[in-house]
């Protein structure tokens, strides 16, 4: 049934009336993911956890813990600690219970050392500028000089990291809530003690995941596996929420210092910008990407840096680098555009570079109603009003991973291929490409993923699972259609060029030949498979623009979120529910980003103070505005990029709203009510 | 739906199993890491009887909640809980409220219109005597302190977080799951509706949501926009879905969804 709410999308993909492949699974509570494997007589594992940021460990009462009934295995090593969360060991007990009471009973002794917490405690003042920079803002007709910052945001998985594995002694099945099926099958034999043949990595659901769940199994499975392999029998170790947001990665912090020079007329001349990422314990992955390519913004140098404190480390997290970088550049964009005194959507329509976003900005203007946009700062009431825009993009992937077309002789057909889907539709839109390229609707097709032991397919990273596998997928049905186009040619001594399938029918130049049934029956025993055929390449990368309107409560600081109107082009889309839902989460993660997010460290002893979902403000139901997803056809060609390029200008155009409702910037996230009242002070927010 | 008659009485409570009787001098035995003794734990265990329940006095955890020490609010372990309990049991123990446990006791619970017999810790929570000993996994423990929704579940018809509520304490009530919510595979007009408008992604929050959704409903017939969000204030989603979700609800309470513009 199609939805009609989107007039705009409406025949705008392979398939507007789709609705999720697994729909009835996950409402009805039938999905089961790795965290609701609970194994008979399996092992609970917890790991022991500094903390404070910064400890030495002294000692513990192993013995105690291991006399809890129903504790069975206490493993510590004790060292130096250098992060909240970071671990040092394990508990596994015969229950939740005993784990839990095994851990309390450890009673480990800290001795605490001093921290860094925030990257100002490495980072005091700024740097003088560089000598080129220097002549381009001297000889400017106005200048800009600001500082940007962005907190710590955690991805906050719903479903925590972990697996429940499931060991018979010789064969292991993992359920592992991940991003990359195949990746975590590459990681466990030697923690299991088993050959990759003789176990499965079970992948069917993931809560969640946004990065973090990227890449090899992680040291939670990996604890579960060697605790399996070494009691022989099930053992069970997701993180609790707390541990999420301390030990499974992040969204770093970033500064950003932008020096640009610019002309009246609002044409940027260049400068110089130097960034700082926040990236806790680890040696890199702070970079932000400003600037971002998508403006002319002259002749323009760059230098990035990376800051260690006492947190734990950052992850991939959708669009990596992007958020933090567009918030800067947006919010610059608009601050530059106020000192010209023209309007930031002129700037913008001025010196993008990309010829569709050009079209997407003029579009988003009158869908957001721009034109009743107030100058900044005008306004008196004590609600005010406040319009932003920011613009996005990705890049383009190559077909690949492997995929696989059966048909079998009683006509069903099976799409089969080893990625996950961690939320974004993957397996619709697998069926949909699988079905669409034979010819048969969709509900013949049964689509089978997330088993390490289907063809192999990428890691959910990148926004590359559609442009990869989708293509491939199709290539593998297109090639089983003709293997039965010619069984069928051979069959019955027609010409297999004039032999086509169309809906679920099998046509001879163009009239019905046989039924689908009837032409299945002919197959061998075995059905037909294929996991070949060449697949399109790469069509290029993705374009989006996006529009917020806010109102600000002057009395309170508080932000009201109004409407945004979200552009995105993704190349030939395949579900357009699918991929409705794909900008909407990503603009609602974007709005969270800009009004609430920020992982807050004791200054003291490093320990996270909000490590839970109380404090950890995600963006709720009531904070919700009126989001338009609009999904630009116009021209498009090729599976692209999706999951990532809507969450990227979202919290830069809120910031810029607020800009515009109060007349002052603010300019370090998240955009929350004591800053919004100190900008209307005056302060530097 | 179920019909609210208070939970009064309790005649689903099964007696308790005997005391264990650990070594003299020993702990208690249940793995609770107390220091409580053997008469402690008679006194405790005899405390509790099918009469002393089924006349409706004070449960546990009210009793608890007098002392300031709610588990659930204070965020304690099952362990600490436990101990809790024994403390009451030690410094109260004639003129107190029924002591059960800390050993594992049969409790029967009344789950989508079935009865269902466990054998649980006492202090164990609503949420994990239906994930883990009735395999009904579709309420998820996401936050397991109230602050997501991820656990909702109807007990006598209102929407309530399982992670906050005693096992113990459902006893007597309704209890409905998601897994009751659709019957004989035929799904609840909400469960259409929030397939129908792609109100889902990951799925993980969604079995919660479509519960807190329910109840909406059943509340209001026609809720607004604005009762939808309230209604949904103890929900939270990390994909993003709640636009599609205020639409499923309108839809399935009879209204037209959000319209978006039709492109200029």
């Amino acid at each position: 049934m199609p939805t009609t709410n989107r007039p705009i999308n409406a025949g705008s993909s392979m398939n507007d009336d789709t609705s999720r492949l697994d729909g009835v699974a996950k409402v009805t509570g039938a999905a089961k993911y790795g965290r609701d494997r609970y194994l008979p007589n399996a092992l609970y594992v917890a790991l022991i956890r500094c903390p404070f940021g910064a400890a030495e460990f002294e000692g513990c009462n192993e013995d105690a813990a291991k006399a809890i009934h129903g504790v069975v295995d206490v493993s510590v090593a004790g060292k130096e600690c250098s992060y909240h969360g970071q671990s040092i060991g394990h508990v596994a007990a015969d229950s939740p219970q005993a784990m839990v009471r095994g851990i309390s009973a450890l009673k480990v002794k800290w001795k605490r050392k001093s921290v860094k917490t925030r990257i100002s405690d490495s980072v005091k003042e700024n740097p003088a500028i560089g000598d080129k920079a220097k002549s381009i803002l001297d000889s400017a007709e106005l200048t800009h000089e600001a500082v940007y910052s962005t907190p710590v945001q955690t991805h906050s998985s719903l479903e925590t990291h972990g697996g429940a594995i499931d060991y018979t002694g010789d064969r292991a099945t993992i359920y592992a809530s991940t991003q990359g099926t195949s990746s975590v099958k590459d990681g466990l034999s030697g923690p299991l003690g088993l050959s990759q043949s003789d176990y499965e990595v079970v992948c069917e659901y993931v809560g969640g995941g946004f990065g973090s769940k990227l890449g090899g199994p992680g040291k939670e499975i990996t604890t579960a596996a060697k605790l399996a392999a070494k009691y022989k029998r099930p053992a069970y170790l997701f993180c609790n929420r707390s541990e999420e947001h301390l030990d499974t990665g992040n969204r770093p912090s970033s500064r950003t210092l932008v020096r640009v020079g610019f002309k009246k007329d609002g044409t940027i001349l260049g400068g110089e910008v130097r960034v700082w990422g926040g990236v806790g314990i680890a040696k890199g992955g702070g970079g932000a990407n400003i600037p971002s390519g998508r403006y002319q913004l002259g002749d323009i140098s760059k230098n990035s840096e990376d800051v260690s404190f006492n947190a734990g480390g950052p992850r991939a997290f959708r669009a990596p680098g992007h958020p933090q970088a567009a918030f800067a550049e947006e919010l610059m964009l608009d601050e530059i555009a106020a000192k010209a005194g023209i309007d930031p959507l002129e700037l913008r329509k001025k010196i993008v570079k990309d010829k569709i976003i050009q079209e997407m900005l003029e579009l988003g203007g009158n869908l957001i109603g721009w034109k009743d946009r107030k100058p900044n700062g005008s306004q008196k009431s004590t609600m005010r009003t406040g319009y932003g825009m920011g613009v996005t993009s990705w890049g383009s992937a190559s077909p690949g991973g492997e995929a696989e077309v059966v048909i079998n002789r009683d006509g069903s057909v099976e799409s089969r291929t080893g990625t996950q889907d961690i939320g974004t539709g993957q397996r619709t839109t697998m069926g949909i490409v699988t079905a669409d390229a034979i010819g048969i609707p969709l509900k013949m097709v049964t689509v089978r993923i997330g088993r390490s032991t289907l063809p192999p397919g990428p890691g959910s990273g990148g926004s590359v699972t559609s442009p990869m596998t989708a293509p491939t997928m199709t290539a593998a049905a297109k090639d089983a259609k003709k293997k039965l186009l010619n069984l069928l040619a051979q069959q019955l001594t027609l010409n297999a060029d004039d032999l086509d399938i169309k809906d679920g029918q099998v046509t001879k130049a163009g009239q019905p030949l046989l039924s689908w049934a009837d032409a299945c029956s002919k197959l061998p025993n075995e059905g037909i498979s294929s996991d070949g055929g060449k697949a399109e390449s790469g069509k290029g990368g993705s374009q989006g623009a996006q529009f917020v309107k806010l109102q600000v409560d002057t009395e309170t600081g508080v932000i009201r979120l109004n409407h945004v109107v979200a552009i995105q082009s993704c190349g030939k889309v395949i579900c357009r529910k699918t991929a409705e839902s794909q900008i909407i989460g990503g603009v609602i993660q974007g709005l969270s980003y800009a009004l609430f997010e920020n992982k807050i460290l004791d200054r003291n002893v490093g320990t996270m103070v909000n490590d839970n979902f109380e404090w950890y403000k995600i963006l709720g139901p009531s904070d919700m505005p009126h989001i338009e997803p609009v999904l630009w056809a116009k021209g498009q060609t090729g599976i692209r990029a999706l999951g990532e390029p809507p969450t990227i200008p979202t919290a830069g155009a809120t910031a810029c709203a607020l800009f515009n409702a109060i007349g002052h910037p603010v300019r370090n996230l998240p955009l929350t009510p004591d800053k919004v009242l100190l900008a209307l002070e005056g302060g530097v927010a | 739906m179920p019909d609210n008659a208070p939970p009064s009485s309790r005649p689903d409570m099964s007696p308790p199993p005997p005391p264990v009787q650990p070594a003299a001098g020993s702990t208690c035995g249940s793995g609770c890491g107390c220091t409580r003794t053997n008469s402690t734990l008679v006194a405790a265990s005899t405390n509790i009887t099918p009469e002393a329940s089924a006349a409706g006095v004070v449960s546990r955890r009210f009793f608890m909640k007098t002392l300031g020490v709610s588990a659930a609010a204070t965020g304690l372990s099952a362990g600490a809980d436990a101990r809790a309990a024994s403390l009451i049991g030690e410094e109260r123990r004639i003129d107190g409220p029924p002591i059960v446990g800390p050993d594992p006791i049969d409790v029967t619970l009344s789950i989508n219109g079935k009865a269902e017999v466990v054998k649980i810790e006492p202090a164990t929570t609503l949420l994990h005597t239906l994930r883990m000993d009735l395999n009904l996994t579709g309420s998820k423990e996401i936050c397991d302190r109230g602050s997501c929704g991820g656990c909702s579940v109807l007990v006598d018809g209102k929407l309530v977080n399982s992670c906050l509520m005693l096992a113990m304490d459902a006893v007597g009530t309704q209890i409905t799951t998601i897994e009751g919510l659709s019957k004989d595979g035929k799904l609840d007009p909400i469960q259409e509706s929030f397939i129908r408008h792609d109100a889902l992604q990951c799925g993980y929050c969604t079995p919660g949501l479509v519960v807190a959704c329910r109840a909406i409903l059943n509340d209001k017939p026609k809720p607004s926009l604005d009762e939808i969000k309230t209604g949904l204030g103890g929900n939270i989603c990390r994909c993003g879905t709640y636009t599609n979700i205020f639409n499923a609800v309108l839809e399935a309470s009879g209204q037209s969804p959000i319209m978006d513009q039709k492109g200029v």
